[in-house]
C-alpha cells in the first residue's frame, strides 16, 4: 500500500508551493498530477503577479482595490492577509531562482494592470506563470518528495467524515491504485472546460473540484465566472488587453467602432466586463460577423509597431489563426476565463471536511469575490499553497496513519469497467461539447431566469445519459478515451452547481450578470453561495462575507 | 467563412504491449489551411478514433506537451498549421518523437529527458559568498537579465532532444535542452554552483555537440540550444585549455562571466581562441558521425540523409569560417 502523511494533488504553482511547505515541514509529501508539473496551466499565465511594493503603492491600496474589484463579495480578513504577504511572496520567488523583468536600477519592474491604483504588477517579460512555474520547480527539486507524474486523482476516500487517502489512475500501466494520506491538497486548477469557448487548457476539467464535491465538500460561489472579452475565434486563446492598451480597436459587422455606443469616454478601454457584454450585445443583436465574432483591429498601428510591441499576440495570431493582424482584423469574442468560486477553504486551505485541504484556482477563500483582479490568482497560487501545505501537514503531525482498502479502488475500477464494456451509448467527448453547449447557451455572460431554468432540465437530461457514457479505447496504456470519460462526469457535476447557483442568485454582482435583475441587492445577497452535493442535485445556502474596514460602495470606475 | 481543404494525415499507431508492430493509419479530414495539426488530431480523437493517444494541454506553445515529428521534423503539433505543410509535402505524416521509447502512439517515454535534465543541477545554488539579501530581492540590472538570452523560453517540450543527431549517437550526451538550462544556471549572477555543474555533465558533456543546428532549428521557442552550448564551449576552452574532463578552472571562469560581462567575454573568445576552438570539435563531430553510419540511414519514415548533410554542411561552414 502506497502511503503517505501529506498528499498534495496538482503540480501547478499552488500545488507545487503547497508540497514545498508540507516538506519543509518535515512531513513525508507526495505529489500528485496528471500532467508533469511543468506542462501545468501556471505556465500560460502571461501578464503579471501583484505586490505593493513600489513607493507611491501600499498594501492598504491593494487591499481596497480587490475589494472594490471583488464588488463587495470577498472576505476582507482573507484580503488583507492575501495583500500584505504580497512582497515577502515575490521575494521569496525570486531568491528561488525567478528571472523577473528589471527597471534600469536593478529593482523589479512593475506595469499597470486593470483594476489597480498604481503600477503594481511584477513580471516577468511576456511569460511570468512560466518564469514562476520553473522556479519553484528547480527550488522543490532540492527537497525529498515522492512525485506521482501522469497520475490522475479519481476519487477521494473518506471514512466517518475524514480523509483517508485517495483512488488514483497510472497513465502509464493503466493501474488504479489506492494512495492513503493523513491530510489531502487539492490544487487542481480551473475548470475553465465546463464551457466550450475557455482560454483554458484542455486539461483544465476541474477533477479536484467535482471529486471533492461528491465526497462532501461545500463548493462556493460557483456561479461567478469571469469572461475575458478578446479570445481567439477557434482555440479561445486569450488576446491580452495589451492590444487594446496600444490602441487596438474593436468594430461589428458593419463596420462600426460599436464601443463608443457603450463606453463614449474610454471607448475599447473599458474595464474586461464592459467589454465583454457589449460584445456580446453586437453579436446577439445581429450586429457580429456570421459564426458570431467581431473583429479586433489592429491595422492602423503599422508593421513596426505591431510587431515590436505587441509581438505575442502577432505571434498568438499568426500562429494559431493564421491570420496576419498587420494586414488583417483579429477575429475575437469572449471567452470563459476564471472561476472566482471553488472549494470553500478557510485563509490556512481547511475545508469543511477532516484532512482535505485546498488552494489557488480550485479553491474559494475567498479574495476574488464575485470577480477577480488580474495578476490576484497567480499570487493567490503561492500564499494560499504555502498556507495550505503549512495546515496539511500540521494535521498530518496530529493524525494517526489512515489507510485505503481495496474496497474503494474496486469500487472505483468497478465504474470504469461497466463503460469499458458497453457496447453503445454516448462518446465522452461528443456529450462533452453537449454539456459544454448548454452553458454557453444557458450561463454565458448575461443570465436571465428562462435560459438558467432551462440549462438546468438540460442538464438533468444530460444527466441521464451520462449513465450510458461508453470508453470505446480498451488499451490500459494512455487511455484518454479513459480519462475524457472520468473529466466529463466532473464538468457534469460542476455545470449543474453553476447553473443551480446563477438561477438562485437573483441579482448582478462583478461577474454575474442577470438581465432580469441588473442591480446589485446587497440587502439579500451579500453573502457566498454554498453548494452542497446530494443524489438529487445541489443544495444550496448562504453564508456571510467577512468584513473588517471597508464599507460595500457602488463599484464604478 | 474560410475555405476548407481536404488533408490526408498519416499518423504513426503502436501499442507496444498489443501490437507486433507499429503502423500507420490513414485519415482525411476537410480543414480550413491555418488549422493547427493538434487541432486535427483531436479532430480524428473526437470524430473518427477516440483511441488516438497523445499529449496535449494548452494548445498555444507554452505546456511543451505536444512535440512530435510532423513531416519528419520535430515541431509542436499546437503550432503547425496544415497548409504549408501540404504545400511542402502534400500530406502531413506524423510520428512520435525520436531519441525517447514510444509508450503508445504518438506518446514518447520521456523519462530520459528529465534524467538528462537532473544531471545539470537544475536549481540555484546560493554563491556562499554573495548570500541572498534578506527580505529583499536579489539586485539585477536589465543588462544582467539579457545575458540569459533567450534560454527563460523553454518549455521543455524536448523537440530539441528528439531533433539531436548527438544524442542519438552518444547516450551520455545530455542533450540541448538540459545544456541550454546549464547556460540559463551558469549566467544567473545569483547562482554559485559552475563548476560543480560542469563537472556533472561528464563524460559526454558539451564535446559531443556536432554543431549541426537542428536544435536550434526544430525549437518552438527560438531557445537557441546550439549558439548556447557554443558560448559555453567556448568560455570552457578559455579556460580551460584543450582539456575536457578537468574543469579545473571552472571557478575563474564563472567570476570573468560575472565580472566583465558575457558579451565581450564571446567576442574576445571567438577573435583569439576561435580557430582553436572550432578544429577541436569538428574532428569530436566527424568522428561520431563516423562510428554511427546508420545516421545516414535513419529507420522509421524519416529523411535523415537531409538532415545529416545539413549537419556536415554546417561543420565545414564553421571549418571555412573559423
Ligand atoms: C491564459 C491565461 C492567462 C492568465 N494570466 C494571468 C496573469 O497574468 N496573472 C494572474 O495572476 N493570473 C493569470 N491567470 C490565472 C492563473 O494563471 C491561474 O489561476 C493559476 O495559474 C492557477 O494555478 P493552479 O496552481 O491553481 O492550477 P494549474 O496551474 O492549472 O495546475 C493544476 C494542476 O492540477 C493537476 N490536475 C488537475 N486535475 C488533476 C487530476 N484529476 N489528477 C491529478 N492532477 C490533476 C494538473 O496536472 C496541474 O498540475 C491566467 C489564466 C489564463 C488561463
Ligand atoms: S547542435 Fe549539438 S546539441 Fe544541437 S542538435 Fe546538433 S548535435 Fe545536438
Ligand atoms: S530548448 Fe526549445 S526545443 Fe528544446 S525543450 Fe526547450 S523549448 Fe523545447
Ligand atoms: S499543447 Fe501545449 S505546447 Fe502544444
Amino acid at each position: 500500500m502506497r502511503r503517505h502523511d501529506v498528499l498534495v494533488v496538482g503540480a501547478g504553482l499552488a500545488g507545487q508551493r503547497a508540497a514545498l511547505a508540507a516538506a519543509q515541514a518535515g512531513r513525508d509529501v507526495a505529489l500528485l498530477t496528471k500532467l508533469h508539473p511543468l506542462r501545468s496551466h501556471s505556465g500560460a499565465a502571461q501578464g503579471g503577479i501583484n505586490a505593493a511594493v513600489g513607493a507611491e503603492d501600499s498594501v492598504d491600496t491593494h487591499i481596497y482595490d480587490t475589494v472594490k474589484g471583488s464588488d463587495y463579495l470577498g472576505d476582507q480578513d482573507a484580503i488583507e492577509f492575501f495583500c500584505s504577504e504580497a512582497g515577502k511572496t515575490v521575494v521569496e520567488m525570486e531568491h528561488f531562482g525567478t528571472i523577473f523583468s528589471r527597471a534600469p536600477d536593478g529593482s523589479l519592474a512593475r506595469r499597470p494592470f486593470g483594476g489597480a491604483g498604481f503600477p503594481r504588477t511584477i513580471y516577468a517579460a511576456d511569460r511570468t506563470g512560466l518564469a514562476l512555474l520553473q522556479a519553484i520547480y528547480e527550488h522543490l527539486g532540492t527537497e525529498k518528495i515522492t512525485t506521482y507524474e501522469e497520475w490522475d486523482l479519481v476519487d477521494l476516500v473518506l471514512v466517518d467524515g475524514r480523509v483517508q487517502g485517495i483512488v488514483a489512475h497510472d497513465r502509464r500501466t493503466g493501474e488504479f491504485e489506492g494512495i492513503a494520506a493523513k491530510s489531502v491538497v487539492l490544487a487542481t486548477g480551473p475548470a475553465g472546460r465546463v464551457y466550450s469557448r475557455t482560454t483554458n487548457s484542455h486539461s483544465s476539467t476541474g477533477d479536484g473540484l467535482a471529486i471533492a464535491y461528491r465526497a462532501g465538500a461545500w463548493l462556493k460561489d460557483m456561479e461567478f465566472v469571469q469572461f475575458h472579452p478578446t479570445a481567439l475565434l477557434e482555440t479561445g486563446i486569450l488576446i491580452t488587453e495589451g492590444a487594446r492598451g496600444e490602441g487596438g480597436i474593436l468594430k461589428n459587422g458593419t463596420g462600426e467602432r460599436f464601443m463608443s455606443r457603450y463606453a463614449p469616454h474610454v471607448q475599447d478601454l473599458a474595464s474586461r466586463d464592459v467589454v465583454s457584454r457589449a460584445i456580446v450585445t453586437e453579436i446577439l443583436e445581429g450586429r457580429g460577423f456570421p459564426g458570431g465574432f467581431v473583429h479586433l483591429e489592429l491595422m492602423h498601428l503599422g508593421k513596426e509597431k505591431i510587431e515590436s510591441r505587441l509581438q505575442e499576440i502577432c505571434d498568438f495570431s499568426r500562429n494559431f489563426a493564421g491570420i496576419d493582424p498587420v494586414t488583417e482584423p483579429i477575429p475575437v469574442s469572449p471567452a470563459q476565463h476564471y472561476m472566482m468560486g471553488g472549494i470553500g477553504t478557510s485563509i490556512h486551505g481547511e475545508t469543511n471536511l477532516a484532512g482535505l485541504f485546498a488552494a489557488g484556482e480550485a479553491a474559494c477563500v475567498s479574495i476574488h469575490g464575485a470577480n477577480r483582479l488580474g495578476g490576484n490568482s497567480l499570487l493567490e497560487t503561492l500564499v494560499f499553497g504555502k498556507e495550505a501545505g503549512i495546515a496539511a501537514a500540521q494535521f498530518a503531525a496530529d493524525s494517526p496513519s489512515t489507510r485505503v482498502s481495496d474496497i474503494e479502488v474496486q469500487r472505483t475500477l468497478g465504474t470504469v469497467r461497466t463503460m469499458m464494456a458497453r457496447t453503445d451509448g454516448v462518446e465522452p467527448l461528443a456529450f462533452r461539447a453537449e454539456i459544454q453547449a448548454v452553458m454557453e447557451r444557458r450561463a454565458g455572460i448575461y443570465r436571465n431566469d428562462a435560459d438558467l431554468r432551462a440549462g438546468c432540465e438540460e442538464i438533468s437530461t444530460l444527466r441521464e445519459r451520462a449513465a450510458t457514457m461508453r470508453i470505446t479505447d480498451s488499451s490500459r496504456v494512455f487511455n484518454l478515451n479513459l480519462t475524457d470519460a472520468l473529466e466529463t462526469l466532473h464538468i457534469l457535476d460542476l455545470a449543474e452547481v453553476i447553473l443551480v447557483g446563477a438561477l438562485a442568485r437573483t441579482e448582478s454582482r462583478g461577474a454575474h450578470s442577470r438581465t432580469d435583475f441588473p442591480k446589485r441587492d446587497d440587502a439579500n445577497w451579500m453573502r457566498h453561495t454554498i453548494a452542497s452535493y446530494r443524489p438529487e442535485g445541489p443544495q444550496l445556502s448562504y453564508a456571510p462575507v467577512a468584513y473588517t474596514r471597508w464599507e460595500p460602495k457602488e463599484r464604478v470606475y | 467563412m474560410v475555405e476548407s481543404v481536404s488533408v490526408p494525415l498519416s499518423v504513426y499507431r503502436f501499442d507496444p504491449g498489443r501490437d507486433a508492430s507499429p503502423r500507420y493509419v490513414d485519415y482525411r479530414l476537410d480543414l480550413p489551411r491555418h488549422t493547427p495539426v493538434l487541432t486535427a488530431l483531436l479532430k480524428i480523437r473526437s470524430e473518427i478514433d477516440s483511441s488516438l493517444s497523445l499529449r496535449y494541454s494548452c494548445r498555444s506553445a507554452i505546456c511543451g506537451s505536444c512535440a512530435m515529428l510532423i513531416n519528419s521534423k520535430s515541431r509542436l503539433a499546437c503550432q503547425t498549421q496544415v497548409g504549408p505543410e501540404l504545400d511542402l509535402h502534400g500530406r502531413i505524416v506524423i510520428d512520435p518523437m525520436r531519441n525517447q521509447p514510444v509508450l503508445r502512439d504518438l506518446v514518447v517515454d520521456q523519462r530520459p529527458f528529465w534524467q538528462d535534465y537532473e544531471r545539470i543541477l537544475p536549481h540555484l545554488v546560493t554563491d556562499p559568498r554573495h548570500p541572498m539579501p534578506e527580505g529583499k530581492p536579489n539586485p539585477m540590472t536589465p543588462e544582467q537579465v539579457e545575458r540569459f538570452h533567450e534560454t527563460p523560453r523553454c518549455i521543455a517540450c524536448g523537440a530539441c532532444y528528439s531533433a539531436c543527431p548527438a544524442k542519438e549517437a552518444d547516450p551520455t550526451f545530455p542533450g540541448p535542452m538540459a545544456l541550454a538550462k546549464l547556460y540559463r544556471f551558469v549566467v544567473d549572477p545569483r547562482d554559485g554552483a559552475t563548476r560543480e555543474r560542469l563537472l556533472r555533465i561528464q563524460p559526454g558533456g558539451l564535446w559531443t555537440c556536432l554543431r549541426c543546428h537542428l536544435c536550434t532549428t526544430s525549437c518552438p521557442k527560438d531557445v537557441q540550444p546550439s549558439e548556447r552550448i557554443r558560448d559555453l564551449k567556448e568560455l570552457a576552452i578559455r579556460e580551460q585549455g584543450a582539456t575536457e574532463a578537468g574543469s579545473r578552472h571552472a571557478v575563474g571562469f564563472k567570476e570573468n562571466l560575472h565580472d566583465r560581462g558575457l558579451l565581450n567575454e564571446m567576442r574576445l573568445v571567438r577573435q583569439t581562441d576561435g580557430v582553436l576552438g572550432m578544429l577541436r570539435q569538428a574532428p569530436q563531430g566527424i568522428r561520431i558521425a563516423a562510428k554511427k553510419p546508420e545516421l545516414l540511414h535513419k529507420p522509421r519514415r524519416i529523411e535523415g540523409q537531409e538532415e545529416v548533410r545539413r549537419l556536415y554542411e554546417l561543420l565545414e561552414d564553421e571549418e571555412g569560417g573559423a
